[in-house]
Order: C-alpha cells, then structure tokens, then sequence
C-alpha cells in the first residue's frame, strides 16, 4: 500500500526509526507466530538539520521507577497545569516555568510534529574532546612516512582545544611526554609484560584530578583543571611540537632478521593507552586510535608469532581448533575493550597490510566501544588517506559530527519489553519492568553504553509482547515507545535526544491483512540479518542459514495459508525472500573466501549502519546505462549482464563498474575520441560521475573497480550476481542471454521454488 | 577557491585504491545528500529472469560502431563531478605567486605578534625560514604557491576563518610539501587572530573609559 510506504519514510526521516511491523499484534501467542520479532533500528543521531535543538532541561515523570519524558503523547490537563505519563499513568505537576502554557501557547515537546527533540544541557562543566594516538612503527619507510603525514594533517583538522596524546609501539612501548620546551621526554615500557592500570598510573607519575569532574568550573581556558596531564595537551599549544616529534619518529629500530616478523607488541601498548586514559580522564568523551600495520607478536593479545613460516590463522584453522593464540588474545582485548567502554571512551583500529593484522582478536575493541575500524592495504593509498579524514568531517552547523559517551534508555508501554540490542553498544545492565527475561542480543537491560556513535550509527532493538491472549486491548489502543539518548556532543555540550513513538495494535485474526500491509520488509530483513550475523558469532555457519531458512519458511506459511495452491507474494513482503537469499551467500554469513578479518571487518561495518547501507550490504545495488534511455536499476542477476550495456554495482565496501563486451570494444576502438560519437563519450562518463558522487560521501570509502567483460576483476560483479544461468542449465532458457557464471551455487529460482514447497506444506 | 579536483588513487599500493578527492570537494559534499542509487527491482514471481526490452542480437556482437551522435543526444548524466585531472584556472594566467609577496606579510604578522612568548616565535620564525628556503628552492608546486599568496591575503584582510580554511585545504591536498612549516602559518594566524581581537578589546574598554572621564559629574551621559 502505498500510504504505508510513505508513512515509514516519514517516520524514518522524523524519528530516525524503521519498525519490522507497523501495526502490532495484541498479543504475545500472536507476535510468535508473526515469525520475524517485533523490532526496530533505531538511529539516535539521526541529522536533523531542521530542528534546532531547545535551551532547557526535559521534564520528567516525577514516579522513581519511570523518569519519561514528557512527549507528545501525554495528557496535559492545561488548566490545572498537570500531565499524565503516559507509560505509568502518574500525574505530575509541570515546573514553575511552564505556568504560562495552554492549548495555544504549548511547549515544543508537546507537539506532534516534535516526537523527536533535543535538549542542550546548562549545567556541567564542559570537559574537552580527547585524542589519543597509538602508532606502530614496525612499518615500512613509505608506509610510515604516509601516516606520519596523515597525522600531521590530522592535527589541522583537530578542534584547538581538543587534548592530543601520542603513544609509539614496536618492540618496546613508548609513551611520550609532549610539552612546549626542552628536550621530548618518553617512558618506555617492555613490550612483554601486561601492567595493570595501577602500575601503569604509577608508573607514569599519574595523580587523579584534584576535583571531581562534575564539580570542576573553569576559571580561564588556559588554567582548565582538564589539561593536567603532561601526556595530552591541547591541541593550539602542542601543534608545533607534535608536528616536529611526529616527523622526527623512526621505524622501529630492532632488525628484523629474514624470515621473521617484526615484534609487535600491540596488546600492551592498548593496555597502557586505556589505563593513561583511565586514570587522567574517565568519563569524558575520548577516541583513542590504533594505527597498526601488522598482527600482534609479541606479549599478551598477540596473534601469531614471529615466525614467518607460520601463518596467521586462517577460518579452516579456526575450525580444526588450530589457532594457538586466538582464545587469549580475544580475551585480553575483550578486558580492555569493556574497560574502555566503562570508562565512557572509544577504540578506532586503523589496520592497513597487505595481510592479517589480528582484527578478529580485536574487533571487540571497535565494537563494543562504537569505535571505528579501518582496514586497508597500506597506509599510503587514498583508501586510508581519505577514510580517514573523513573522521573529521563537519556537519552543516560547522561541527564534527562524532559524538560521545552515549547512553540509551528505553521505556515501553506496559504491553511491550525489551529484549535486546545489536549494534555498537554495551549493556549497562539496567533491570525493571521492561525489560524480557527473554534475550535477543545484548539483552537483561533497558540501558546500553554507546561511547562512540555519529550521525549514521544504527542500533537494532528487539521487543517481546507480552500481552497475554485473552487481555483484550481497547479499540484504537496504541502502544508507544520512548528512546532517551544522553550523550556529549562534539562542541563538548551535554544534549538530550528524546524520540517518542506510537503504533496500533490490532488483532490478528480479524486484522491480517492490515497488520500484513503494515510489515516493513526492509528493516525486517535488516533486523533478521543483525540477528543472523549476531548468531554467527557463537554458532557454526550452518546452522546460522538452517535458522535463517526455517524463518524464512515459517514466514511464508503462515501468510499463504489461505491459497496454498498459488503461492503469492503481497507488495509488502515481495522482496524479502530476495534479500533473504542474498544475506545467505553475503559475506557476512559466508565466511568462505574471506580471511577471519575480513569477516570481521565486514560484520563490524554491518552491524552499526543505518538501514540504507545495511540493505546495500544484503543486497548490492545494480544500475545499468545504456543509448535505451536513462540509467535504470536491474536486477541483481547474470541476465543483467548484457554486451550493450554499462553496469555499475554498489556493495557498500567496493564499487564496480563494469563495460559490457560491445562497450568495451568501442572504447579499445577509441570511439569516445571522436567528436560525432560524443554520446558516447558521454555514456562512458555517466557511471563515472554516479559513482563519484558515492565515494564522496561514503565513510569508510570503498575500493573502486573498473573493469570490463572477461576482465580479472570483473569476478566481484560475477560472484554477487543471482547466477540464473550457469553452466548447468545455460540452454535451459532457449536464449542465450546475459552472460553464464560458472558456480554450483543455488539459484534465486531454485531458491523460490524450494520455499513455495516447503512454505505450502508447512501451512497444510 | 580551494582547488577541485579528482585524481586517482595509488595503484602501486592498491589496485583497487579509490581516487582522491581535493579537500574543496570534500568539504563541499557535506549536508543531506540524496541517495542517488538506491532502487531495486523484485524478481519475477514466475521465476525466469526478466529479459530486457532491447537486446542485442543473440552471437557475437557486432563489431559496428556505436550509434552516432546526430541521433538526439542523451539527456546529460545524472551528477555533475568535475571531470577528474581537471583543474579550474580561476586565475588569469600571469607570473606565479612571488615568494616576497607571501613571505613579507608573513613576516611582519610575526613581528606583531613578538609581544607573546618567545619559544611561540622562534619556532613559527624557524618554519617561516623553513618556507622561505623551499620556496626559493623551488621545491614548492604551483598551486601551494599560488593558495600561500591567498591565504596571505586574507590574513592582511583580517578574514581569520577564510585563511584558516586555506590552511587546513593545503594542508589535506598538500601534506607532503607543507607539513614541516604550514603548522608555524597556522599558529600564526591563530596569535593575529587573539591580538586582533585583544586590541579590540582594549580600544572598547579605552574608549568606555574615555567616555566616562568625560562625563560631567551631576549629568547621565545619554548612551
């Protein structure tokens, strides 16, 4: 229907919310058997630029248990000036500065139109943003210099009063001393030995700030009882010298004999950033960045050895149980990872090699922290050099958009519990009576800590319905959800997010249809897939497409009951099974042909994406350009290979553009060259400028591929297209169209077929 | 006025490296951008595979040439990037910027501000040294030549953000060659920026002064 559609995208676009159902079911027996859960992604950052945010405080249910904000959905009686929450049903008085409001004089957060507002918070003092440098040097000269470069530059992308720290790595650990006069001081640490965050403030000479954070009222800039640290200065003061120390710093200097690795001793050197952070600025908002340009070797959290010959763990050693070091080293970076997130500071994993550099150990530290984790193949390509300025981009009000130390909180209508979430976040393990015994991602909570988020980051959050089958819900009741987002915002002020939301209940026996026409078939698919890849973490591949594919079935029983003979896809529900075919051959369920941190990095990347990107991810998006008319989407499938067309394909990680084999020819022939076939000239240019425009914008850029038909390259359009023809059955068509891909895999038509068997027989 | 321009990425490194946009480009495609390509198409519910209006002929395909432009040209492409290598000659084409003109205001923009600590000024007059030999030593590029001549400019004009801007663009588009003294011009033009706005400070509260030492007691100076 089309009103639903555009319903969602005015919702998604207001509140930053996509909801698996629209319309939900009244009780828990139903909700089960609706197959894919009662969720939604959320994203709290949403960029709104049309909605300035408010200079004052929110008013809060005065009930202890509760603390909702007021919100649109409340009942205000105006003339006694009281609201009814509309989650407890307490009665509060407003605040004496609201006694001039009435019907037509109401605060913002009573209007519809604010269901998502933000407050800026007065008081507090603002304590500065916070970077921390960790550099590898066991790095190639070239390699080297370039990130040296990139973070010299980065230093003019800084905020002036942002405090900067630099922390260098190979063999040994050295922690270095920036100020404005004199010789540079480092400390040096053994690259073997794990200190813990005691030892390690001892051993730099670390008092905690005399005041409490919150307590703390600047007297001038300069004299900000924050920047007591000799190890992060602010950035106007240090820039100089930072520059010169940076450009002055050498590769490791311990030789690497042949055969060997370098010694690396990553693990200690995180270990020493977390606990200098832990001990001069705990709960403020601070981004310590990890630059490595190969695995760890060396002390706790290494990944493999030094020993050449001995590869790094490949998924087949993982699953013959034949990696040494993986156990030990995911358990080290998961101790420092969760302390991080405590201490409300993220971990960003900068990672560029041509091989493993251990992020399936490490990913923890991104994840659970909202950090962000690059990967690449050297630090001297535009592919890092850009991705990482990118970190620094400003929004349309001239700040960065990176945000920090974020906690969510959510409160349903007593109907609903939570059970989970999956995204960039950690459990700040909240109890009360929303929250489900039943768990579905990071569950047990209605609170999660998100230290580093920006405008795109998306969380998936999972309900339970709990009202009971014969508790009949008034006509017309509607349930409501309340997403409180507290978080510091990138000009150091403290802000509010409030985003308030409500849909109807309906009864699934009378309301099928209604309840169908209301199903979002692309957030479901995109909080099923969450759900898969969160699975995939604990669980054997197999059995995470077994459960994909039981879903999947159930699914489509349950709505074909009526004409079991023909099976029929509603508009609503038509390009699910198709999403659901490419999430199983996606690299984020296939780890063949991935190496361990490429799985990894893909999975981080997915499971903190708004939902735009995330079904891009699922599904590529596939263009076509032609003389035929304007460029158009295709489907994903070998028959849009075509010899007259252009393709270009998006998988979010790489962009392709691919010249079919007539195409290709006219450019060898020069054709673009000459001044009467200048259409295709620009026919040539058309996927260029399409997908300049992605790569843009796009954090983190992708990799580029220009290719054309019989290319090398052109196996990354191959493989992801839905191979209707194959070597099997090329003649099975009558035509030969499009060009044939040499697989055994599934087909989409065989897919189908299978599901319409299975989907009958399990309704019968 | 920054430059814009694409070029490609290292393909030494990455075959696969995106190309490198300039910092003006970047910065430009900041805001709500319109996802340009997001549509899909559902499969047949049949099950055969679409086939497209018009295809070629089933074999080889012609070796013909492509159809020739007397037919009514295309619709222009959707997006409007620059064509990449280009780089827009906003300037009438005369002699380079000439090193004096940059290095004199720079210069004198020290001397100004000498009244602060002296390490601050010895280190921005090193990397204005720095400048001046690579410069002569011609081992600056020619649009880093010409963007110092603007920066310059707009720091004699007192347009603090505008410059600031310049250098943080030369400083993405350029890192290699500037990055030993541009951060001694980014200082700079931080300590003009404090005492410009310091004297100003002073003038208002000399000339509130002033004011007041001229009123005649018993009358309220009218304001």
């Amino acid at each position: 229907m089309a009103t639903y559609l555009e319903f969602i995208q005015q919702n998604e676009e207001r509140d930053g919310v996509r909801f698996s159902w629209n319309v939900w079911p009244s009780s828990r027996l139903e909700a089960t058997r609706m197959v894919v859960p009662l969720a939604c992604l959320l994203t709290p950052l949403k960029e709104r630029p049309d909605l300035p945010p408010v200079q004052y405080e929110p008013v809060l249910c005065s009930r202890p248990t509760c603390k909702a904000v007021l919100n649109p959905l409340c009942q205000v009686d105006y003339r006694a000036k009281l609201w009814a929450c509309n989650f407890c049903f307490q009665r509060n008085q407003f605040p004496p500065a609201y006694g001039g409001i009435s019907e037509v004089n109401q605060p913002a957060e009573l209007m519809p139109q604010f269901s998502t507002i933000e407050y800026v918070i007065q008081r507090g003092a603002q304590s500065p943003l916070i970077f921390l440098y960790v550099v590898d040097t066991c790095l190639e000269e070239d390699d080297l210099q370039a990130l040296k470069e990139s973070l010299q530059m980065s230093l003019s992308l800084l905020p002036p009063d942002a405090l900067v720290g630099l922390i260098t790595f190979g063999r040994m650990v050295q922690v270095h001393e920036l100020s404005c006069e004199g010789i540079s001081k480092s400390y040096v640490f053994r690259g073997t030995k794990d200190l813990t965050a005691k030892q390690i403030q001892d051993m730099l000479g670390l008092t905690k700030p005399a005041m409490p954070m919150q307590q703390a009222r600047p007297a001038q800039p300069q004299e900000h009882p924050f920047a007591s640290s000799r190890f992060l200065q602010p950035v106007h003061k240090i820039d100089m010298n930072l520059t010169d120390l940076l450009g002055e710093l050498q590769r490791d200097p311990w030789p690497v004999t042949q055969g060997k690795r370098p010694l690396r001793s990553t693990g200690v050197a995180l270990s020493i950033a977390v606990g200098l952070l832990e001990g001069t600025f705990p709960n403020t908002g601070a981004r310590i960045m990890l630059f490595t340009g190969g695995p760890p070797t060396q002390g706790p959290g290494m990944v493999v050895g030094d020993e050449l010959k001995i590869p790094i763990r490949s998924w087949h050693d993982i699953e013959k149980d034949n990696a040494r070091f993986m156990k030990k080293a995911t358990k080290h970076y998961e101790m420092l990872a969760n302390r991080t997130a405590a201490n409300g500071h993220c971990i960003d994993i900068y990672a560029c090699a041509l091989d493993q550099t251990g992020l399936l150990e490490m990913k923890c530290c991104a994840n659970l922290t909202g950090g962000y984790m690059v990967m690449g193949d050297s630090f001297n390509t535009s592919l890092f050099k850009q991705t990482f300025q990118r970190i620094f981009t400003k929004d349309f009000n001239g700040d960065f958009r990176m945000a920090f130390g974020a906690t969510l909180d959510v409160k349903t209508s007593r109907e609903l519990k939570i059970a989970g979430a999956i995204g960039p976040c950690v459990s700040l393990n909240v109890k009360g009576p929303c929250v489900s015994e039943n768990e579905l991602g990071v569950g047990g909570t209605s609170q999660w800590k998100i230290c580093g988020l920006d405008p795109t980051s998306t969380l998936g959050i999972y309900f339970e319905v709990v009202n009971q089958h014969n508790t009949p819900i008034p006509q017309g009741g509607r349930g409501a959800i309340q997403f409180v987002t507290h978080y510091q915002h990138s000009s150091t002020q403290r802000r509010i997010r409030v985003t308030t939301i409500a849909r109807n209940w309906a009864d699934v026996q009378s309301q099928l249809r209604h309840i169908e026409a209301a199903f979002d078939q692309e957030a479901a698919a995109v909080l099923m897939a969450r759900l898969g890849v969160f699975r995939a973490e604990s669980e054997e591949g197999p059995d995470v497409l077994r459960w994909l594919d039981r879903q999947l079935i159930r699914l489509f029983g349950q709505y074909n009951k009526e004409d079991p003979t023909s099976f029929r896809l509603s508009d609503s529900f038509s390009l699910y099974p198709q999403f659901m075919f490419h999430l199983r051959r996606s690299p984020f369920l296939q780890v063949f042909n991935n190496s361990p941190d490429e799985s990894s990095y893909y999975r981080h990347h997915f499971a903190r994406q708004d939902l735009t990107q995330s079904l891009i991810m699922i599904q590529p998006i596939l263009y076509s350009y032609s003389f035929h008319g304007p460029p158009e989407p295709v489907l994903l499938d070998s028959s849009s290979i075509l010899a007259d067309r252009i393709l270009l394909m998006d998988t979010f990680f790489q962009i392709v553009i691919y010249l079919g084999e007539t195409i290709a020819q006219w450019r060898k022939a020069g054709y673009q060259d000459m001044p009467e076939y200048e259409n295709f000239k620009h026919l040539l240019q058309a996927p260029l400028d399409d997908a300049q425009e992605i790569l843009q914008a796009r954090f983190p850029m992708p990799r580029y591929i220009n290719t054309e038909h019989g290319g090398s390259q052109a196996r990354f359009l191959l493989s992801k297209v839905n191979p209707s023809q194959t070597h099997n059955n090329l003649y099975a068509w009558g035509q030969e169209t499009g060009a044939p891909i040499l697989t055994d895999d599934v087909s989409l038509q065989v897919f189908m077929d299978h599901l319409k068997k299975l989907a009958v027989s399990s309704a019968c | 006025m920054a430059e814009l321009y694409v070029k490609p990425g290292n393909k030494e490194r990455g075959w696969n490296d995106p190309p490198q946009f300039s910092y003006g480009l970047q910065t430009q495609a900041g805001g709500p951008r319109r996802s340009l390509l997001t549509k899909r198409v559902a499969a047949p519910q049949d099950g055969s595979p679409r086939v497209p209006a018009s295809e070629t002929s089933p074999g080889p395909p012609p070796m013909g040439p492509p159809p020739p432009s007397s037919k009514a040209p295309r619709s222009p492409p959707v997006g409007s990037g620059p064509a990449s290598g280009v780089e827009p000659t906003s300037f009438p084409v005369e002699s380079e910027a000439v090193m004096e003109d940059v290095l004199r205001p720079l210069e004198q923009a020290l001397e100004d501000c000498r009244g602060h600590t002296r390490q601050v000024c010895d280190d921005i007059s090193r990397r204005l040294a720095l400048l001046q030999e690579q410069w002569a030593g011609g081992k600056l590029s020619i649009p880093v030549k010409k963007r110092m001549a603007l920066l310059v400019q707009e720091l004699s004009s007192h347009r603090w953000d505008a410059a600031d801007d310049i250098h943080r663009s030369l400083m993405v588009d350029h890192v290699t060659e500037v990055s030993q003294w541009m951060v001694g011009v980014k200082r700079l033009i931080a300590e003009k920026r404090s005492l410009f706005s310091e004297e100003a400070a002073n003038e208002e509260k000399s000339a509130a002064t002033a004011e007041k030492n001229h009123t005649i007691p018993g009358f309220q100076q009218a304001s």
